[in-house]
């Protein structure tokens, strides 16, 4: 019953809806009923004269009146039939003789309106300007867009009234869509910038849409964009040259609005600019622009965890990790899937934070379900590297063995949902090879190389270096020669080091120097031929820089007694400290070796010219740069126990360094030989024979550069 | 490429003079090459008749569903196949129009090449197109790197007014590279795969407006294919199907490959552009599109790479949104009054 009555209603509605319509002009009004059916027989001419008779009308305004009743009653080919009886071209003719000399174009906005003495004109410039607008939208629907030219040379500028504006700024909307329809893109492009450059008294609304609307035909239309015209430019004001540059203008300048309230919030002028911006990688500028977002659009979890992604894009870890503590607090949103891999992502990559890190992995594998289940494995992955890294912070050997087990479990467990993820079988291989399983280690390093088709160099390296801890020299080499014959130029430094590395350990140090000599040229090249717009593809983690091959020239040859050569380097190498210095503090990864590298050089030189004092001050330097440096304390350790032969006080002082450096890396072989020695002299022989067998055991297993470089 | 900054900040001064001259002799010469690409077609293409002139042949669906099942055999991407040799020489020949034809099946080589990687398979045909658009784009740009400037709302542009100090162009701006430098490449090194296949894609995006839709359909279907399968198809699976998924899932994998930006980068953009930049509505190729975002969106989760999130997943919400009949309101609709006047 209730249904039946309700469609009753609805169909009275309907019928009710065209009766009411009416048409009005000269003081007079008629209802639409008997000119539709005049217009439904097909009879024009008919419908134009009852027009004209009942409300005093000349022949264009009826026509006028009548296309846009067809138009407005849906029937756009009667509507087009009826304005192509009008003569548009002869009625734009008149209005322009008749239109005043345009004003000279103001930068103010606010124009007053309604001035009697122009409304004749006004009247008419209205009457072909509609029609004109609704012919094109009629066209337009039936999907056969022309332009036509008045909208080309524009509307004289003049005061307007606000139905005249409101089609100016309808066809000025409208316009843009049409020569992009029509395919003529470029006259579409300056359409847009005409609508935006010139004073069309647009209200703020529909300048935002014109604006977004050409943003993202910039973005999206695959057609380049000629700069804008001189023209259009005041001096010193920013030009954008191209569609990226133009579009994240606009975009911004709109956002900029939103945010002083001067349009309405468009959500999707943000998502443009994401995307635009990340194509850049900029989004640390992606990251301002969301944090003017005025309050109330994003939730503030949405906000932390979108500036998380921001951040960590940018590289700024630890903006990022600070978030996504807040959005993942027990209050916030502590169960986000995507929230809490990217902090276990993130706290992976630092030792002090690992474990915390293996905290979310662990959470985001216990939330891994439903429809998500398959982001399950990357939980597991996330685990197993954060505890893979945590096992690195200094503790008992216990726990260490401990999250090491736990770590290969983990990632074990992941490969079960990602069996095919090169990413995962690296890692695998990586936290083997830290363990010292060499066997899987190498297996998981060849299946890495061929499921990647040997694109990815730290593949080829990491095969190389648990190659070279398997004591397999020549293998490796052969190895990185292959790596070096996939890489182009550019990329070649670090298997360079790694080849000349190599050469001495197979007691090769004629050709070692060969090959950092080459090294050391392409480093020079690189230094001078790269501006800053270039980017190295797979190495932007381990650069080799020039100061870097100096001492590792002047490591080689230490070893083998040309101090003079050695100290050659060394001044090379000292004339680059502008960038040591600050390298040293900021490359966290290389420090280690670079430190090893450069002390143990000095070292030798002073040590072989019997220098003992500026040897040791050395090291302290490079113990007051890092105190947890294990390699300094090795040094100095080895230092001191060496000098212990005939100095018995300083051996307490090198034991202490030694077992610390031990504490935190137990798989250093050096410091067991050394710790060993310092037994020996203290006249403990068993330690010393259970130091020397480790240290021994060790130098089996030792890879040429330390495995946690590459990961 | 579009944002060709480079090095000057003016256009380009246009290049007229001297053109009407050669002309004729131009003309000649293109009909020669057009006519040459098509007589060693049609020896490679028997299945179907090749049409006589270069412009229907663009838009010969048959030919190019021809030449794109040809591509996909097997062993097509070898040094000694003559579709290859064709595409190459087709290409080298510097007519735009046939740079087009070329380009038209870049999707469909570069998803074939990626994939068929890690089964070591010669590729030296396929290695000698994806070269040669990589020459040419880099001899086109200079090996330039190719940046846009982020503005600084700060500072007045042509859009907007600001109290800040009108700046220099090119010195007050952050610059970022869209696409950094290239160096000549003989031949496709391992670790240089991923950016000179991203370069040839660089290349058909600068031309994407004039591909037509199969063209961009292969793109979608590429994509989805390197994305590899990311837990897409669990939303639809019902619970007791879980068992046959690991295997469904190993065979899909096959086409799983590394995405490095270089190669995301273009792919995005290609992406934006079948979602939001056709100028004929397509229904089909939006909806491929958005299949191939949802995977690779899906991929970057995995990957765990906010970068490829933020951008894949910008495009997956501005779709949503296209698609909300809220937002599908026509604002240059006049208002339906029910006094019509004049």
């Amino acid at each position: 019953m209730l249904g039946d009555q309700s469609s009753e209603l609805s169909e009275n509605n309907g019928e009710s809806e065209s009766p009411t319509l009416r048409l009005c002009a000269n003081g007079a009004c008629m209802k639409t009923t008997e000119v539709e059916a005049k217009l439904d027989e097909g009879n024009i001419q008919d419908a134009e004269s009852s027009l004209r008779e009942g409300l005093s009308l000349n022949s264009e305004e009826a026509r006028a009146l009548l296309g846009r009743l067809e138009y407005q009653r849906g029937n756009v080919e009667g509507a087009l039939r009826v304005f192509e009886g009008i003569d548009l071209q002869a009625a734009i003719q008149r209005l322009q003789v008749s239109a005043p000399p345009p004003e000279k174009p103001s930068t103010k906005k606010k124009v007053p309106r309604e001035q009697p003495q122009q409304s004749a004109s006004q009247h008419a410039a209205n009457l072909v300007l509609e029609a004109i607008y609704l012919k094109a939208k009629s066209l337009q629907k039936l999907g056969r867009t022309t332009v036509e030219k008045i909208f080309q040379q524009g509307i004289p500028d003049a005061q307007v009234d606000t139905r005249l504006q409101e089609t100016v700024s309808h066809a000025v909307e409208l316009l843009p869509a049409l020569w992009k329809e029509s395919g003529d893109y470029q006259e579409a492009i300056s359409a847009y910038r005409r609508a935006l450059l010139s004073q069309w008294s647009l209200d703020n609304d529909s300048c935002a849409r014109v604006q977004k609307d050409f943003a993202v035909f910039l973005l999206h239309s695959g057609v380049e964009a000629s700069p804008p015209s001189l023209g259009s430019q005041v001096e010193g004001s920013y030009v954008p040259r191209n569609n990226l540059e133009e579009a994240i203008l606009l975009l911004m300048i709109l956002l900029k609005k939103f945010n002083q309230g001067k349009a309405k919030w468009d959500p999707s002028v943000i998502e443009h600019l994401t995307f635009g911006l990340s194509l850049c990688s900029q989004t640390s500028v992606l990251a301002k622009q969301l944090e003017e977002v005025m309050p109330g659009v994003f939730s503030r979890v949405e906000r932390w965890n979108s500036l998380a992604l921001c951040y960590s894009a940018a590289g700024q870890t630890s903006a990022a990790v600070n978030l996504l503590r807040k959005s993942l607090h027990k209050h916030e949103q502590p169960d986000d899937l995507v929230a809490l891999l990217l902090a276990s992502k993130l706290c992976s990559e630092e030792p002090s934070l690992a474990g915390e890190g293996a905290g979310y992995a662990q959470r985001a594998v216990n939330n891994a379900q439903g429809m998500d289940e398959h982001l399950k494995g990357v939980g597991f992955r996330m685990l197993g590297l954060c505890l893979g890294k945590q096992a690195k912070v200094p503790t008992s050997d216990f726990e260490r063995s401990r999250l090491q087990s736990e770590s290969l479990k983990a990632l074990d467990g992941a490969i079960a949902f990602e069996h095919n993820n090169p990413d995962l079988i690296f890692e695998l291989g990586v936290q083997y090879a830290e363990q010292r399983n060499l066997k899987a280690a190498s297996r998981y390093a060849k299946e890495f190389i061929d499921a990647t088709g040997g694109s990815v160099l730290k593949g080829w390296r990491f095969l190389a270096l648990v190659l070279s801890a398997q004591q397999r020299f020549s293998e490796a080499e052969v190895v990185t020669d292959a790596a070096l014959d996939e890489t182009a130029k550019w990329d070649q430094g670090p298997l360079l080091r790694l080849k000349a590395k190599l050469k001495i350990s197979q007691s090769n140090p004629t050709e070692a120097v060969e090959t950092y000599r080459y090294l050391l040229a392409l480093v020079q090249a690189q230094r001078k031929s790269f501006g800053p717009l270039r980017t190295l593809s797979q190495m932007e983690e381990d650069k080799v820089n020039e100061f870097e091959v100096w001492h590792g020239l002047a490591y080689l040859y230490s070893s083998l007694s040309h101090w003079n050569d050695v100290e050659v380097c060394l001044k090379k190498a000292g004339e680059l400290k502008q960038y040591s210095a600050s390298m040293l503090h900021t490359e966290g990864k290389n420090q280690n070796t670079l430190l090893t590298t450069l002390l143990t050089s000095l070292c030798r030189m002073w040590e072989g010219r019997k220098e003992f004092k500026p040897a040791l001050a050395a090291f302290l330097d490079g113990l007051l740069l890092d105190e947890s440096s294990v390699p300094c304390k090795v040094a100095v350790g080895a230092l001191l126990s060496e000098r212990g032969k005939e100095h018995q006080p300083t051996l307490p002082v090198a034991r202490s360094l030694l077992s610390d450096a031990l504490r935190i890396d137990p798989t250093n072989r050096k410091a067991w030989y050394y710790l060993g020695l310092v037994h020996k002299y203290d006249g403990r022989i068993a330690d010393a024979t259970d130091c020397f067998q480790a240290a021994s055991m060790l130098e089996e297993s030792d890879p040429i550069e330390s495995f946690s470089t590459i990961l | 490429m579009s944002e060709s900054a480079s090095s000057h900040d003016s256009p380009p001064a246009p290049t007229i003079a001297g053109d009407s001259q050669t002309t004729a002799a131009n003309e000649s010469d293109t009909n020669a090459k057009c006519q040459t690409a098509i007589q060693s077609l049609s020896s490679i293409v028997t299945t179907t008749t090749i049409p006589s002139t270069i412009s229907l042949l663009l838009d010969d669906s048959s030919v190019s569903a021809a030449i794109s099942s040809l591509l996909q055999r097997p062993d097509s991407g070898s040094g000694d196949n003559n579709l290859c040799r064709w595409l190459y020489d087709t290409f080298q020949s510097t007519e735009p129009s046939l740079h087009l034809l070329v380009l038209r099946f870049v999707p469909l080589i570069a998803g074939l090449y990626l994939s068929r990687v890690p089964l070591r398979q010669p590729q030296a045909g396929f290695e000698a197109v994806l070269l040669a658009l990589y020459a040419h784009e880099t001899t086109s740009r200079a090996g330039q790197a190719v940046t846009v400037n982020i503005p600084d709302l700060s500072h007045p542009s042509i859009y907007h007014e600001s109290k800040g100090p009108a700046k220099n162009n090119s010195t007050c701006l952050n610059i970022a590279v869209v696409s950094s430098t290239l160096d000549p490449h003989g031949t496709v090194r391992s670790t240089r795969r991923a950016r000179i296949v991203g370069v040839a894609l660089e290349l058909y995006y600068s031309e994407i407006s004039r591909m037509p839709r199969e063209s961009k359909l292969d793109f979608c279907g590429a994509c989805e294919k390197w994305a590899g399968q990311n837990g897409e198809t669990r939303a639809g699976v019902v619970p007791e199907e879980e068992e046959s998924v690991g295997v469904a899932r190993s065979e899909k994998d096959g086409g799983r490959i590394p995405l490095p930006w270089e190669l995301v980068q273009p792919m995005m953009r290609i992406l934006g552009h079948c979602l939001m930049g056709m100028k004929v509505e397509d229904r089909e190729v939006k909806e491929a599109a958005s299949k191939a975002c949802q995977s690779l969106y899906l991929r970057a989760l995995h990957d765990i790479n906010p970068k490829a999130i933020l951008a894949a997943g910008s495009l997956l919400r501005l779709r949503e949104m296209a698609l909300d009949p809220k937002n599908q309101i026509d604002h240059t609709e006049i208002s339906n009054d029910n006094v019509l006047s004049v």
